[in-house]
């Protein structure tokens, strides 16, 4: 065993790349059995199925948190805070669009399949949802105006 | 009236073996990595302790300047130990850290802690730990280089090596360790478990150094 040539920088990285190209594929095949076998239960089955996904998807994950961690330089005090703040961004601009997409879909599929046009039906959460993701800003821009506005205090 | 032979011989001896002790004090560190038993070092803990004197034995020489600064004169023998008996204890002692220490029983002690992960595991514990100090332990000689690398040998090397480890730690460890916690994140998030911490942690990971330039910039 040559251990002139073993460096712990190189078993760390190595580890983390078996981990993300070999491990987690693998595993996202478990959670979409796992996500199968819960649909079949009637129960939560999303965070299996989303977990699987993400699961395929570590390096470009990975890819995603390096472009929101190099948004400023290195040694600039703000950079974890503008790291967030583009996560933050990221997520309500282009994951909650797709999600109100799919949520419009949820809700034509209830219209179309149980042919129930009622409030308690579930076809108007799907459509609140997506109405509710398409304006996360505005409702941060909601939120504070009315704080702006208690500033005063009660008088 | 001159220093004895024999006590610069001893005194010869003892810097001689500071690379010894030093190889033996990553060994202990790397022990420590699994002993504190989880996934963070503790400051004041067992690793960072064998590091920290890892680092001292290794630049033990360019510390013992600060003496000639604050005035007293420290006359560090040269030319070897004339002493056959001493340079034997010397050679004999230095041998068996390299031969039977570092090139034998660290890789069998990696083994042991590769097979305490996987019991760790079936206890229902963390198995990256383990994994984490049989690497440690494997890596021990190219960790040994790479502080050698880091001696400045002026009088400060001391705390050279201890920066440059810093930024060795913050610029190569740390984003390989920010994926690692990202998996942790999705494999929490695919198991129900708490896993905003976690994306938070490798954001951070990913961005120590702005974070130290902020916390000096509050100061």
């Amino acid at each position: 065993m040559n251990l002139g040539n073993m460096s712990f920088d190189n078993g760390v990285l190595h580890l983390t790349n078996w981990l993300g190209n070999v491990i987690m594929p693998t595993l996202a095949a478990a959670f979409i059995i796992i996500a199968i076998l819960q649909f079949s239960k009637g129960k939560e089955f999303a965070h299996s199925m989303y977990g699987a996904l993400a699961c395929l998807m570590v390096s470009g994950l990975t890819r995603a948190f390096e472009t929101f961690a190099s948004q400023a330089a290195w040694n600039n005090p703000d950079l974890y805070w503008i790291s967030l703040v583009t996560l933050i961004n990221w997520f309500a601009n282009v994951i909650l669009p797709v999600y109100a997409a799919s949520q419009v879909a949820a809700m034509a599929l209830r219209l179309g399949v149980f042919s129930l046009v009622h409030p308690t039906s579930g076809w108007l959460r799907h459509f609140v949802t997506a109405a509710l993701c398409l304006m996360v800003s505005g409702l941060l821009r909601l939120a504070e105006f009315f704080v702006t506005q208690g500033t005063g205090g009660v008088t | 009236m001159g220093t004895p032979q024999l006590l610069n011989d001893v005194i010869s001896v003892l810097l001689l073996l500071a690379p010894s002790a030093a190889m033996l004090s990553l060994v202990l560190a790397g022990v420590s990595l699994r002993r504190e038993g989880t996934l963070t070092f503790a400051i004041g803990g067992g690793f960072t302790k064998w590091m920290f004197w890892a680092v001292v034995f290794l630049t033990l020489q360019p510390l013992l300047s600060w003496f000639t600064s604050f005035g007293v004169a420290v006359p560090l023998p040269s030319g070897g130990i004339t002493t056959s008996w001493l340079a034997n204890f010397q050679s004999d002692v230095s041998q068996f850290v390299s031969n039977f220490v570092v090139r034998h029983l660290v890789p069998t002690l990696a083994a042991y802690f590769l097979l305490r992960a996987v019991l760790d595991a079936a206890s229902g514990q963390h198995p990256l730990p383990s994994i984490l100090a049989a690497m440690f332990l494997l890596g021990t000689q190219t960790t040994y280089s790479l502080l050698q690398s880091y001696n400045t040998g002026t009088q400060y090397a001391t705390v050279d090596v201890l920066d440059s480890l810093w930024n060795h730690l913050v610029g190569t460890i740390m984003p390989i360790a920010a994926v690692l916690a990202l998996v942790g994140a999705i494999l929490n998030f695919a198991t129900r478990k708490p896993f905003l911490r976690l994306v938070a942690v490798s954001l951070a990971m990913l961005t120590v150094s702005a974070i130290w330039k902020l916390l000096t910039s509050m100061m």
